[in-house]
């Protein structure tokens, strides 16, 4: 018998009352409302996303905000003449422009995507040919997630409860990017919700036991993707009770757990596999935490449950997850993010997951947070699958194409040509744009792009680089604790 | 008037008498029944394709003593209503004559297609007229379209357009937005309906559509005036799985479930409901109905107290239990300690009969006394105080505790301990039809005392009204004036007392019943004093 | 009433031979006029959309009030002269269900139809101004009229359905050209030819009315009653076509202005300033001559590419770039931006106030639906996408209020527009924005 029957039944009293534990098999489910970075913010509820506090001491990171900062970003580049800056600026003739806002946008996008250490580098299939523009990091002692090694002296931060050895160094190094610093207004935080709840994807959770849902020695605890939409209720809440089907796909994760007043702690696993956070189609797939763990806690009356997941993620993953949902550029500008500096950051907190060979770290240590409400969780009747439109499949498959090439460069530290056709390798989107801008042959000429076209206007790769660039140095400043340089 | 003077230029001969012999001088119309939305759209459906859309406002309903389907007999047709009524037949003659439907509607090709041709008009509203007026056209009725279209296609210069023009005016004709239906003398004072009218009261009632060729067919030779020709077409629309159609229907309408139409729920405290919940909840009670007295044979008391059902997606989450996926619907059997039972626990019932915000014994109780015990309850005086039952801040928590306080006061208390009971026994349900067992932290007394028996929760209840004689009585009473367009209180229960004996000896069968009625002599018979039934509100 | 019958027999089809028997044309045309002199006035109600992309800043246009007397909100200011004569709709949903929320554009097609679109760029029905103008605009020279402000003929969100819409004018001389230009016929001086389609279906009920000898027929009394009505209701449409039949009355004394000269008509917000009114003034002159009974109005595209010059970004590059101010917790820019679309609506719903119409103006006897593509825009939310339905639509709309839809779907107003447009429809919209719930209270 469900154990919503039994609470419900006039026998109410004799369940709830019995002590100790019913023996009996038991089962909750529940839908996830929310799901992000579990980057805990400093500041006030309801005011800034990007103001200082607690977390960040000078506030969110501020990337291509302005002119000032374009200059700023532009000026590391050794080669780019004082000119050819204010030209991209403020591109001349604009006002004669039909569209002035996109010519500037894509202008000042193809400029953010070339800043190697020489010209014709794409920054951001190559970031570490690029100079480390910074990247404020959290001064906080205090993290959500988990003791991942088992070490209380390693992590750096203590959990709101007391707990010492959090490692979450993605929340150290990422912490203030101003698009996931505050949940409540971080833009990518707020539409990955949106999306989520619209019906983009549903993650669904199912714990189950012998004793009692609040108390259980051996209790069980699965986590997947649904193929069924969130149901929202007229207010716009996720609404609870509803059924939705757990798919045992590559993301579907079954694991021991114990439950003490509520509190669900899962065993920790080599590899935890769970959907990952996304707001479009082609973010969608595997998170794969190493050393992952589960914790949840259930409210006393079933009808919520709040916690995390986590482990050690490949950080290349995340810089790819992120950085390509759309373009580095469109996103970097738009939400004040620099993947070049996201890329450093990474590096310098990378903190587990070490290659024998290398002997450098190629994990990070981090967690999801999660919020969810009650919901029947179901085996398919039928076999299911995930959703995916069959328009997301080309998208996803540029999106696999960008970041291996991204990851190749990376790891082999030779530089890469953009793969053309993918979202990263757009072209000539801005050559079309700036059309009926005046100074048009100007940026032809001055700009590198993804690709060329030839004679007949067609679009063609570029020519591959006699020798290719290896083993680049950078010598740029870097920002570790504090905020941007500005 | 002078249009009219004109209109005589081609519509030749209108006024002229009628050459069959039914619709001669010493008929009498005996029952005239404005067809509803859902008849109208099934015939336009079963007559011209499902791919003829009908899209259009119908004129509200009323329910008279219990049923919608007694006031189509004293309901006319408004302005506003006519305006609608001529947008659907314009719409839908065009549609019928397009380029994409003519090949497969009109049963002739025209000598010209932009001449007119009227032996190939003629044909097309022969065979239309019969189906849309459920009998044949007279000669002059099928002249005055044929001329009607034939003026059309000269001033179009298109075929078709004429065919639309006379489609569209017996769309809006009362011959076809009325079921009229004729009687003859049949010596003395009895009256006997005509074939064509016998045909169309069957399958209205039957298959909730307009008859089909074989019914129609079996009126034209007289076959339904004979028992064997009769029962033989009762067995026929009874074996068909259309049956279950025209049992919806009627089930919608005893039900009352048309009412959903105008609930709303108060989303800060029940945002769970939704139109999708109301329609999912209509859906559900009809199913499960339709299964267990068509589809399974069951004994119609039994709708009392099952606790087998039918459930989707959204139901699943007000019953709070699992969805399979399975498809769309799934088979549910509801635990005993649930507290479900049978109809009147389903989220249908219980939502219609409550508040926006909180559940309502009172409005329960008077619509469950009505709908199966065929027992309505007074109105209330106009000068009562509602105050005690609206304040939740006092010492009353429960909905049970204000009822009581209110419903003690003398003027209340004879209707109050009429109805409230069936409504208290079902506290256990919220107005969403959701179960709970405290209310505001208090827990919730379901029991209750009604005509000296005591129950308790929606089993109890649901067991009452099972062993209560009164509820398949009521239901049968119910069937016959929806059937004859009358109203249930006139119903005086010895018009079908043989077919409701062989109603009780089969177990209460509802096939039993419906057969029981249709083939019992005074089905298609008729008093020649007719009363007109009156509009009560 | 003399009406050349020649003309409008050769008038009635196109192409087409017209041989009509003389006793036909007198049924159509005379007899009713008598009948319908005692409906006196027939100003008709004409219906009008704004298009405004990227939506409002929720905390600073919503008001708290709900119903009438809510207060003004900074971003409802603008639109503070017309409060009385509007209504605006907060909260409204959008439900997608199984279709994807396509960016700047499941918001402003599903409130067009009342469906989630399942193709971006696409509609999946008509709009609802066409719907609207199957019913009111027959007989009028124009079914509907659209202009763009920012001068790109795509911008106008009215559609038969499917990828195609109707191509709005790009500027005021080629809208003026259109409504004014070669075959402007002033309704008050020059020929006006009654719609053909009328006649037939007027001659058609009265095929219906030569009926009732027949069908009153051995009915009792009761019954004889009841047909009696429905023959009364048949003579009531047949009255009500035949005023359609007859030449509007031109009530609003307005004069025709010369053409407008060439201007600039591109995003530049000063542009779009100068180029909305004017538009908005030759769409109301249509209107009151009756040229047209419908009339949109789009100020951009769905992700507004409007930009104040100087300003790098633009208004949609704005809504994603610029951060929330941490002291104000808004988008500055993008709420000045806001302002600016509501500024626009207002200088349109002016120019509609400023026609005298018998015992109102045409804002009184129209219905003007404006509506956005976003709620916030920063990240393409689309619950609680602004909507206002302004003007009294011939006294059948109640003005004055602030609905505060608490997560209604979109297609309750749209509902309502058709109903307070006289529209027989019992349901709009598709899957959880199918509605039959209009908002009853707002009809009157």
């Amino acid at each position: 018998m469900r154990l919503r029957y039994c609470l419900l039944a006039s026998t109410i009293v004799a369940c709830a009352l019995a002590q100790p534990a019913v023996s009996a098999p038991w089962t909750r489910g529940f839908v996830v409302r929310d799901y992000g970075f579990a980057f805990r913010y400093g500041g006030r509820p309801g005011v800034a996303e990007t103001a200082p506090a607690a977390d960040c001491a000078r506030g969110s990171a501020t990337h291509f905000n302005d002119e000032a900062e374009m200059r700023t970003a532009l000026s590391r580049q050794p080669w780019r003449s004082s000119r050819e800056i204010e030209a991209i600026i403020a591109p001349p003739g604009i006002e004669k422009a039909r569209l002035p806002t996109y010519v500037r946008f894509y202008v000042w996008g193809r400029a953010v995507s070339y800043r190697g250490w020489r010209k014709g580098i794409e920054t951001y299939v190559n970031p570490f040919a690029a100079h480390d523009p910074g990247q404020p990091q959290v001064v906080s002692r205090i993290s959500d997630g988990f003791d991942l090694d088992g070490n209380p002296k390693t992590g750096g931060f203590t959990s709101a409860e007391g707990v010492r050895g959090i490692d979450n160094a993605l929340y150290r190094a990422w912490g203030c990017d101003a698009p996931f610093r505050n949940p409540a207004s971080g833009t990518l935080d707020l539409r990955e919700n949106t999306q989520m709840q619209e019906g983009l994807y549903t993650v669904v959770i199912r714990i189950s036991g012998n004793q009692d849902p609040r108390n259980d020695s051996d209790a069980t605890v699965e986590i997947g993707y649904s193929p069924d939409k969130i149901v929202r209720d007229a207010r716009a809440n996720v609404a609870p009770d509803y059924s939705y089907r757990i798919v045992k796909s590559e993301q579907y994760t079954r694991l021991k757990a114990k439950i003490r007043n509520g509190v669900v702690e899962t065993e920790q696993v080599d590899r935890l596999h769970v959907p990952r956070i996304g707001w479009f189609p082609d973010q969608m797939g595997d998170a794969d935490f190493h050393k992952g763990r589960l914790s949840l806690t259930i409210a006393a009356d079933g009808r919520a449950a709040s916690g995390f997941v986590g482990g050690y993620r490949k950080w290349l993953d995340l810089l790819a997850e992120n950085t390509f949902a759309q373009t580095g550029a469109e996103q970097g500008i738009r939400d004040h993010e620099d993947a070049v500096g996201l890329y450093y950051a990474l590096k310098r907190n990378a903190d587990g997951m070490t290659d024998p060979k290398t002997g450098h770290n190629t994990g990070i240590s981090m967690a999801y947070r999660i919020a969810a409400v009650p919901a029947h969780v179901v085996d398919p009747a039928k076999p299911a699958q995930v959703r995916r439109l069959p328009a997301d499949e080309e998208r996803n498959k540029g999106f696999e194409t960008v970041k291996a090439a991204m990851i190749r460069a990376v790891t082999t530290r030779t530089v890469q040509d953009v793969p053309l056709g993918t979202g990263e390798g757009q072209f000539p989107a801005m050559e079309k744009t700036i059309a009926d801008l005046p100074s048009r042959d100007f940026f032809l000429k001055t700009f590198d792009a993804p690709g060329r076209l030839d004679d007949q206007g067609n679009v063609v790769p570029l020519a591959p680089d006699a020798k290719p660039d290896r083993q680049v140095n950078i010598n740029g400043p870097a920002t570790v604790a504090s905020g941007n340089a500005r | 008037m002078r249009n009219k003077a004109a209109l005589a230029v081609f519509l030749v001969g209108i006024m002229c008498g009628s050459a069959l012999g039914w619709a001669a001088g010493s008929d009498q119309v005996v029952k005239l029944r404005r067809l509803s939305e859902q008849e109208y759209r099934n015939s336009v459906g079963d007559i011209f394709g499902k791919d003829i859309a009908v899209q259009g406002m119908f004129e509200p309903q009323i329910r008279i003593s219990g049923l919608v389907a007694t006031s189509t007999a004293v309901l006319s047709v408004t302005p506003a209503g006519f305006e609608s009524f001529s947008k659907m037949a314009d719409s839908i003659g065009l549609q019928v004559t397009d380029a994409a439907h003519r090949g497969r509607l009109v049963p002739c090709a025209p000598k010209s297609a932009n001449a007119p041709d009227d032996t190939c008009a003629a044909e097309f509203f022969s065979r239309y007229g019969r189906m849309l007026f459920r009998r044949p056209l007279t000669a002059d009725e099928r002249q005055a379209r044929v001329n009607l279209a034939h003026t059309m296609t000269r001033s179009s210069g298109d075929f078709y357009g004429g065919l639309r023009y006379g489609l569209a005016q017996m769309l809006q004709s009362p011959n076809f937005l009325f079921r009229k239906e004729s009687a003859i003398q049949a010596g003395g004072k009895a009256l006997k309906l005509e074939p064509y009218s016998r045909a169309a009261r069957l399958s209205y009632l039957m298959w909730d559509t307009t008859p089909d060729a074989e019914l129609m067919q079996a009126a034209q030779t007289g076959e339904l005036n004979t028992a064997a020709g009769l029962d033989s077409q009762v067995e026929r629309l009874m074996a068909s799985r259309r049956a279950e159609a025209g049992m919806r229907a009627f089930f919608a309408d005893m039900l009352e479930l048309d009412t959903f139409d105008t609930v709303s729920k108060d989303s800060l405290i029940f945002p769970k409901w939704s139109a999708a919940m109301a329609s999912s909840a209509r859906e559900e009670t009809l199913r499960g109905a339709i299964d267990l007295t068509l589809r399974q044979n069951g004994d119609v008391r039994d709708l009392m107290t099952t606790r087998k059902t039918f459930i989707n997606r959204n139901l699943a989450a007000i019953y709070d239990v699992d969805f399979s996926f399975d498809g769309e619907w799934m088979p549910h059997e509801f635990p005993l300690a649930s507290g479900r039972s049978g109809l009147v626990t389903q989220v249908s019932m219980l939502s219609m009969f409550s508040h926006p915000g909180q559940s309502s014994p009172t409005k329960r109780g008077v619509a469950l006394m009505d709908i199966f015990l065929c027992e309505p309850t007074p109105t209330p005086p106009a000068n009562v105080d509602f105050s005690a039952i609206n304040d939740t801040s006092g010492p009353l928590k429960t909905v049970r505790e204000r009822l009581m306080a209110h419903a003690t006061t003398p003027a209340c208390a004879s209707c109050h301990t009429h109805s409230d009971p069936i409504g208290l026994s079902l506290e256990g349900f919220d107005t969403i039809g959701g179960r709970r067992l405290t209310e505001n932290g208090r827990p919730i007394d379901l029991s209750a005392t009604l005509q000296g028996k005591t129950f308790r929760d929606g089993p109890g209840l649901g067991r009452y009204l099972h062993d209560n004689p009164k509820f398949p009585a009521c239901m049968a009473r119910k069937l016959y004036a929806y059937a004859k367009g009358v109203d249930t209180e006139e119903v005086d229960a010895s018009t079908f007392k043989t077919a409701y004996q062989a109603f009780a000896d089969s177990g209460y069968r509802l096939r039993t019943l419906i057969k029981g009625l249709v083939e019992s002599p005074e089905f298609f018979d008729t008093q020649v004093a007719i009363k007109q039934v009156s509009a009560r509100q | 009433m003399a009406l050349p019958r020649r003309t409008i027999l050769r008038g009635m089809f196109q192409g087409a031979t017209a041989v009509m028997a003389v006793p036909f044309l007198d049924c159509f045309l005379d007899g009713k006029g008598q009948a319908l002199a005692a409906t006196g006035q027939r100003i008709p109600t004409r219906f009008s959309t704004f298009f405004y992309g990227l939506g409002l800043t929720t905390s600073l246009w919503v008001p708290k009030k709900a119903g009438l007397d809510y207060e003004t909100t900074v971003q409802l200011k603008p639109l503070e002269p017309f409060k009385k004569k509007m209504n605006v709709f907060s909260g409204m949903r959008v439900m997608v269900d199984d279709n994807p929320n396509f960016q700047h554009w499941s918001g402003n097609a599903a409130i067009a139809t009342g469906i989630a679109p399942t193709k971006v760029s696409q509609f999946d029905s008509k709009t609802i101004d066409q719907t609207i103008a199957d019913t009111i605009s027959r007989g009028t020279r124009f079914k509907s009229v659209a202009a763009a402000a920012s001068g790109d003929p795509k911008h106008c969100y009215s559609s038969l359905g499917g990828a195609n819409t109707l191509p709005a004018e790009p500027s005021p001389l080629s809208l003026y050209t259109r409504l004014f230009g070669p075959g402007f016929q002033d309704p008050s001086s020059g020929a006006w030819k009654p719609d053909p389609q009328v006649m037939l279906q007027q001659s058609v009920l009265s095929a219906v009315t030569d009926e009732r000898k027949d069908f009153m027929r051995n009915l009792g009394a009761g019954d004889r009653a009841r047909m009696d009505q429905y023959f009364t209701s048949v003579r009531d449409t047949e009255l009500q076509m035949a005023a359609e039949l007859q030449r509007p009355d031109v009530v609003a004394k307005v004069a025709i202005p010369a053409a407008p000269g060439e201007m600039p008509v591109n995003y530049a917000l000063p542009n779009v300033r100068a180029v909305t009114p004017l538009m908005a003034r030759l769409g109301a002159l249509a209107l009151a001559t009756d040229q047209t009974r419908v009339f949109n109005l789009a100020i951009s595209e769905p992700g507004s590419n409007i930009f104040v010059p100087g300003d790098p970004l633009g208004y949609h590059v704005t809504t994603h770039m610029e951060a929330i101010d941490p002291v104000l917790g808004y988008q500055p820019h993008v709420a000045q931006y806001n302002i600016y679309s509501m500024e626009l609506l207002a200088s349109v719903l002016q120019e509609l106030d400023a026609i005298p119409e018998g015992d109102g103006t045409l804002l009184d006897h129209s219905l003007v639906f404006a509506y956005s593509d976003q709620s916030y825009a920063k990240i393409h939310a689309v619950d609680g996408i602004p909507i206002m339905l302004a003007g009294g639509a011939s006294g059948r709309m109640k003005t004055g209020y602030h609905i505060a839809g608490g997560g209604n779907a979109v297609s309750r107003v749209g509902l309502t527009a058709m109903k307070a447009m006289g529209l027989s429809v019992d349901s709009w919209g598709k899957g959880s924005m199918e509605t039959r719930n209009a908002y009853t209270e707002l009809l009157a």
